[in-house]
């Protein structure tokens, strides 16, 4: 049996779908869209060039010392051969990618030096994110699940932990940078278009840690005061009846026992802010879409959504509660 | 030597291989013939009867190895077992100062008197024949295997029993010892009334005749009734409470939860001379405790929250640090409104527990119906 020539090719093309697959999408690193992420995406791109050099040298070298002509294999078994190749390649292949690469980190370590305007602080939680703005009036605007940025700006990230280890990692914006319990661990960071990406947490950090993402929406820098400025403020009243019976709901059933809307007496801290959860991309930190349907079912059924979640499942609604409730929170814009 | 050789091994080897196999063969067509006489008319042969009796006392002597005995000083804890053991032992053992049911007393074995059991049996022994029953006797096993607690009240109580006459044992059944009780009619409301439920629950002028047994007066009557539907469904496991709540057709147990959600009580809160752990409690109860992920208490316990969720106020802090290891323990897990409280109650230390118990033991009840909040307070 004899394979045709298409054979090798087919092969090759195959086995480079799953990388093809993840270099587009909301959350590949190879479309950087944040001046960080721009800086690191030629090192990676340097790097597997000469990695795959490197390789190709190689499979070269053994194929000659294999099957080459007696000539070429007695030249590759010489002293010259083994010093050069062994030990001077190396040496500075290597000292010049380490150079580069610590080029890399010192241009962000002086950007982080920099003054910057506009800071948040974000906080590892398990499973999700705490996200704390600097409002118009200075005063801190708290918020989750979601970092909002301004295309063209530079933002100091500030971030924490105050349980185990986490890792920040958006990768169209930055490289990953661990949230450490007791210490604060900065980043400056600009968008430099508007678009939205995701993001992930990149170190494990227990029971639901692969279901703790969240979205990284840039926005032109006018939107974005609009949008912050919204964001400072307190929720919006209920307009419809079944909105206002849903947040009567809301209390009879204790979710401000960990929940904070801002403008009422809910001011729980053990869950998300909730005062405008429905104009986020997504709820419970990445994993569902944001609508009144998806507050329903995380409501009752969180506990097999995200298993091992710190909010107790609440099974006891009827349909009609159930419903009022979630377009309660859904009008929470 | 010649007398152990290979033959004659397989001699003695065959032998019993046919002794066996004949001794089947014989006491199967025993089984099968209808010869044995399972009458409970008639006796067992004496050499039986001493067999049988060895095999249990030694099955009971080494099973009950191990069981630790908590102080069962608490004369309270032996007046709740006592009040038990009037609805749930009498029907068969009878009382001092009841005889026993004629039919009961044709069982075969006859559930014997109980005034002299503690004297044949160690306390770990009892509270092993309370819990696990006597296989093949009539004595039953405990209706919640997990509750080891309510079981030694039980056992508190056998032991102070040798010592009553009719009269103490009265006193100490809260006067659920007296009249019909040799009926094995475990109520269809009739005698089930507020007098039994107050012997253990306490009413306007007293408390719970022990604090395992809450005080009822005011708690919302939504939850009330569910918890009687819980214990009658044994979705709440309580020997005591589902051998009654069973017993009630569900309109009585309504009727009940309107009487007592509408009750009140006079009974002082009780008091906790403990001002710091009352102070560290309530704290606890309004804020939560932000780095173990504790919630407010109140949010859910407190005014105006639903009729489902029970308030908190008024309860005995052994109650109260009761129920949350239950919850803890996964023994009250089975309902809808359980797994709301259990991931709470799973990360409360014991000191913030027992903080907790001494802040809303020391509340005073106010009258139930008034427990809603102010219209338009939010
Ligand atoms: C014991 C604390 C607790 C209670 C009570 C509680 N929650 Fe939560 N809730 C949480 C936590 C913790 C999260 C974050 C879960 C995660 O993503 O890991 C959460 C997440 C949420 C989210 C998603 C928020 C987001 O930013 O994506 C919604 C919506 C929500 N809860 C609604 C409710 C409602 C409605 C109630 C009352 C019926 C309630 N919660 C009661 C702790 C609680
Ligand atoms: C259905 C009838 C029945 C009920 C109800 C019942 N028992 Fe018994 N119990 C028996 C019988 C029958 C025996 C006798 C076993 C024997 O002869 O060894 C027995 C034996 C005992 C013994 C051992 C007595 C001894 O002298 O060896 C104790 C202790 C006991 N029961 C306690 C209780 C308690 C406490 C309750 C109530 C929670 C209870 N029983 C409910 C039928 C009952
Ligand atoms: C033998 C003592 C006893 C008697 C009699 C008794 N109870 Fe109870 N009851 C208890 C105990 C003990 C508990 C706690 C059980 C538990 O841990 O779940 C309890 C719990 C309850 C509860 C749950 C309260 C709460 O806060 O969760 C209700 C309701 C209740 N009893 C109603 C009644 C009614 C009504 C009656 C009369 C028909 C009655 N009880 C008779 C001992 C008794
Ligand atoms: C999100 C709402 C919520 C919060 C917050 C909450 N609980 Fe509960 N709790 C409940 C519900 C619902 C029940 C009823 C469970 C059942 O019926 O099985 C309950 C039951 C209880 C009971 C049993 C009461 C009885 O009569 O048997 C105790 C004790 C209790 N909670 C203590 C606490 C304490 C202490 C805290 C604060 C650390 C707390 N709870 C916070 C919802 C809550
Ligand atoms: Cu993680």
């Amino acid at each position: 049996m004899r394979f045709g020539k298409g054979w090798v090719f087919r092969a090759i093309a195959l086995s480079a779908l799953p990388g093809i697959a993840s270099c587009s999408g909301v959350q590949s690193a190879l479309s950087p869209r944040g001046v960080e992420a721009l800086r690191i995406d030629p090192l990676f791109w340097t790097s597997a060039a000469v990695g795959l050099a490197v390789t190709l040298m190689v499979v070269i070298l053994v194929a000659a010392a294999l099957y080459g002509p007696p000539r070429w294999r007695e030249r590759l078994s010489g002293d010259r051969m083994l010093i050069g190749g062994g030990i001077v390649l190396p040496i500075i292949v290597l000292t010049g990618l380490f150079t580069y690469g610590l080029l890399v980190m010192q241009a962000g370590a002086v950007r982080g030096e920099q003054e910057t305007d506009a800071t948040v602080t974000i906080t590892g939680k398990l499973w999700w994110w705490e996200v704390v703005y600097e409002g118009p009036d200075g005063k801190a605007v708290l918020s989750a699940n979601e970092l909002r940025l301004p295309v063209g700006r530079p933002v100091r990230l500030r971030l924490e932990s105050d349980n185990v280890i986490h890792s920040f990692w958006a990768p169209q914006i930055a490289g990953k940078l661990d949230m450490i319990p007791g210490r604060t661990n900065e980043v400056v960071v600009e968008a430099t278009e508007p678009a939205v990406s995701r993001g992930q947490c990149a170190e494990y950090c227990g029971g639901a840690h692969a279901l703790m993402a969240f979205y990284v929406v840039a926005m032109a820098q006018a939107e974005y005061d609009a949008w912050l400025a919204r964001e400072a403020g307190p929720a919006v009243e209920p307009v419809s009846e079944e909105a206002a019976r849903g947040r009567e709901i809301f209390f009879e059933h204790g979710c401000g026992a960990c929940h904070q809307v801002r403008g009422t007496e809910a001011r729980g801290v053990i869950g998300p802010d909730l005062t405008h959860v429905g104009s986020r991309k997504s709820l419970a930190a990445g994993m569902m879409s944001n609508d009144a349907q998806a507050f329903a079912r995380w409501i009752v059924d969180n506990q097999h959504i995200k298993p091992e979640n710190k909010m107790p499942p609440f099974g006891q609604f009827s349909e009609e509660e159930l419903s009022a409730l979630a377009a309660y929170l859904d009008s929470l814009e | 030597m010649r007398r152990f050789d290979r033959r004659w091994w397989r001699a003695v080897a065959l032998g019993a291989a046919l002794a066996i196999a004949g001794a089947g063969i014989f006491g199967g067509l025993f089984a099968l013939s209808g010869l044995y006489n399972v009458a409970a008319s008639r006796e067992h042969f004496a050499i039986t009867n001493a067999i049988i009796r060895l095999t249990l006392t030694r099955s009971v002597e080494t099973r009950s190895m191990g069981v630790e005995v908590p102080d069962l000083s608490d004369e309270r804890l032996a007046a709740l077992g006592a009040r038990h053991f009037a609805v749930g032992c009498v029907p068969c053992h009878a009382s001092p100062g009841s005889k026993q049911n004629p039919i009961v007393a044709e069982m075969y074995p006859a559930p014997p008197p109980l005034t002299e059991a503690a004297e044949k049996w160690d306390s770990e022994e009892l509270f092993w024949i309370v819990k696990h029953g006597l296989k093949f006797t009539g004595m039953p096993s405990w209706p919640a295997l997990e509750r080891d607690d309510e079981i030694w009240a039980l056992v508190a109580f056998l032991e102070r029993l040798p010592a009553s006459d009719a009269e103490d044992y009265a006193a100490l059944a809260g006067g659920q010892g007296e009249g019909d009780d040799t009926s094995l009619d475990f109520g269809d409301g009739e005698g089930m009334t507020e007098a039994l439920c107050e012997s253990c629950h306490g009413n306007a002028d007293a408390r719970p005749v022990h604090p395992l047994a809450p005080a009822l007066a005011g708690q919302k009557q939504a939850y009330l009734l569910r918890a009687l539907e819980e214990y009658a469904d044994g979705k709440r496991p309580s020997g005591m409470m589902q051998t009654i709540a069973t017993a009630l057709a569900h309109d009585e147990l309504a009727r009940l939860a309107g009487h007592y959600a509408q009750a009140t009580s006079s009974a002082a809160p009780v008091g906790n001379p403990d001002v710091l752990a009352i102070a560290r409690g309530e704290q606890i109860a309004r804020n939560g405790v932000r780095e173990d992920d504790v919630p407010a208490c109140l949010a859910c316990h407190g005014e105006g929250t639903s009729a489902q969720f029970p308030r908190l106020d008024g309860l005995a802090p052994e109650y109260i640090s009761t129920q949350l290891s239950l919850f803890r323990d996964g023994v009250r897990q089975r309902s809808t409104y359980s797994a709301i409280m259990k991931p709470i109650a799973d990360r409360l230390t014991e000191r913030q527990i027992s903080d907790l118990a001494a802040y809303f033991s020391s509340l005073p009840r106010q009258p139930g119906t008034a427990f809603l909040r102010p219209e338009g307070a939010r």
